[in-house]
């Protein structure tokens, strides 16, 4: 007789090792078990954790059964996909570069995991349904019962971790954006104002509700926000099943009232602030250039002054040549009489 | 950006549970049809009430609205049943009308404190300030302050830039004026020296 287990427990135990190993058996359990309803045999081995088949009843136990550890084992496995995926998120969200920002894949991935995690949450909530109602028909044995809520529970805690890791990674983040935003405005003088949006709307959102139909914000924001300010209501209620189809409701509730009047008066605000800083910087600058074009006029002024005296300089130097050359005249001729007194005297003595 | 009506109504008998809830009651209006043709202006008008009265009974108390219709979005403020209805084209910036809203009802409470809860029929007479408030309110900067602050501001800026490229050409032409008077006064140093050397050959002669 070989043994055979659940296609349920075969997942839990791949998915754990971290291998998506998965092989649904069930079939060839069903196949098993009728054979094994035909010959009586004594009662085959089975583990531990699958001693809910009793002989008697198996036609309806096996066909509620095999169709519970259907949808249980698909549910296992999307848990799994999606938790494959919260970890591409989480190494995507970790990426710290200013400028290669992977935005609209984590938008993406961020909107495929929420629609992920709502429909698991369906499914679990029908799986659980199942389960209830196959309690209360009576016709499986207790430790079948035990067996299925035991299995739904396990697929309960395990989707709720995932959505634990992804609420930590989602605030994780928005930090990390905040630093890219407050690194950016080191770098670059233009006042971005979008950094302390996420925080900002979520107080309104969680003051009062407000209809207004202008334009909406970035939409990883408004996920963001959303998913945060959701989780943190679930994590105050106790995890029951309860809470995860009023998620839903809340989520397009508060997709709707995303944009408020007051976001829209601080906005304005932030924005007056920022112009007046631009004006002063611009204030300053300008300061600042007056004050070097002061200093070369000063230049200016000192080389005109040089320029004035070289000149005057030069016009005095040319009056001295001019009186002199004017002046040789007078002196030539005195020379001239002189030489010729001399000439004179020469003449009186030869002659 | 123009505003095309204002209107106030009583919202009080308005509740989304009683199924035979009384419709607002008009108890002041205004509006400027002059954009349609002569025959089609009492037509607007009552359309105008019409979409008014519908959105004042969706408002729900303490709550602001923005609903489009057609070309016009219409405002709603509904403030302890007292509610205050603007219609205006796509232009006109949301939060600007909702400054609008709560000045019309403010002036309103002013006015007419708390006698306007009892009234049951529509108001037929005019209130002058809500006609004249629609003429001098089609600009946004008059009504919201930090509209006209954030326009005076890049008025501001703009101007600063045009200054600054004024002190930028000035900076320029210093510039060239430095370079011409460091040539002038080199030039009048050799001018200088040269007559000094003329000066000096000459006294042989």
């Amino acid at each position: 007789m070989c043994k055979v287990r659940f296609g349920v427990v075969e997942l839990e135990m791949s998915s754990r090792a971290g291998k998506s190993t998965y092989r649904d058996r069930t079939q060839e359990f069903v196949k098993a078990v009728e054979s094994l309803k035909k010959t009586a045999p004594p009662a085959p081995e089975v583990p531990s954790l699958s001693d809910a088949l009793s002989l008697d009843s198996y036609n309806s136990a096996a066909s509620n059964q095999s169709e519970f550890n259907k949808r249980a084992s698909r549910i296992g496995l999307e848990i799994h996909q999606a938790s494959q995926k919260l970890a591409k998120l989480a190494k995507l969200a970790k990426r710290t570069s200013v400028f290669d920002d992977p935005s609209v894949e984590i938008q993406q991935l961020t909107t495929v995991i929420k629609q992920d995690i709502t429909a698991l949450n369906s499914a679990v909530v029908d799986l659980q349904l199942l389960c209830n109602s196959q309690n209360e028909n009576g016709n499986m044995s207790r430790d079948s019962s035990s067996h299925s809520t035991n299995v739904v529970d396990n697929l309960k805690n395990r989707l709720m971790k995932a959505t634990k890791e992804f609420k930590d990674i989602l605030t994780m983040r928005t930090e990390n954006f905040k630093v890219h935003e407050n690194r950016r405005q080191m770098f670059s003088s233009s006042a971005s104002e979008d950094s302390s949006n996420p925080f900002l709307r979520q107080r309104p959102l969680a003051s009062r509700g407000h209809n207004d139909s202008s334009a909406p914000p970035a939409p990883w924001e408004s996920g963001s926000s959303n998913s945060s300010t959701l989780f943190l209501r679930r994590t105050s209620t106790d995890p029951s099943s309860s809470t995860k189809p009023l998620i839903q409701q809340q989520q397009q509730q508060m997709a709707a009232v995303q944009d408020s009047y007051m976001n829209t008066r601080s906005e304005a605000l932030h924005g007056v602030e920022s112009t007046i800083h631009e004006l002063s910087n611009i204030f300053t600058q300008l300061a600042t250039m007056v004050s070097q074009q002061g200093e070369l006029a000063l230049r200016i002024d000192e080389n005109m002054d040089d320029t004035l005296a070289n000149v005057e300089g030069a016009q005095s130097q040319l009056l001295k040549n001019l009186s002199r050359i004017s002046s040789n005249r007078w002196l030539m001729i005195k020379i001239f009489f002189v030489l010729l007194v001399f000439l004179m005297i020469f003449l009186f003595f030869v002659a | 950006m123009r505003v095309t009506a204002l209107v106030i109504l009583n919202s009080a008998a308005s509740s989304s549970s009683s199924p035979e809830a009384a419709d607002p009651v008009v108890l002041a209006n205004a509006t400027d049809v002059s954009r349609f043709g002569y025959f089609q202006r009492f037509a607007a008008r009552e359309f105008i009430l019409f979409v008014a009265r519908t959105v004042a009974n969706r408002t729900p108390a303490g709550q602001r609205q923005s609903v489009q219709h057609e070309e016009y979005k219409v405002h709603s403020y509904n403030r302890h049943d007292l509610c205050a209805l603007a219609f205006m084209d796509d232009h006109y910036p949301v939060r600007s009308a909702f400054a609008l809203l709560n000045q019309i009802l403010d002036e309103y409470q002013k006015a007419f404190g708390e006698s306007w809860r009892g009234v049951k029929v529509d108001a037929t007479q005019p209130w002058p300030y809500l006609t004249e408030a629609l003429t001098k309110f089609q600009d946004p900067a008059e009504v919201d302050k930090l509209f006209k602050i954030q326009r005076d501001l890049d008025e501001t800026k703009i101007i600063l830039h045009k200054t600054i490229e004024n002190l930028l050409d000035r900076g320029v032409k210093l510039d060239d004026l430095v370079e011409k008077s460091s040539d002038l006064s080199a030039a009048s140093q050799m001018f200088y020296k040269q007559a000094k050397k003329t000066n000096q050959c000459c006294t042989m002669l």
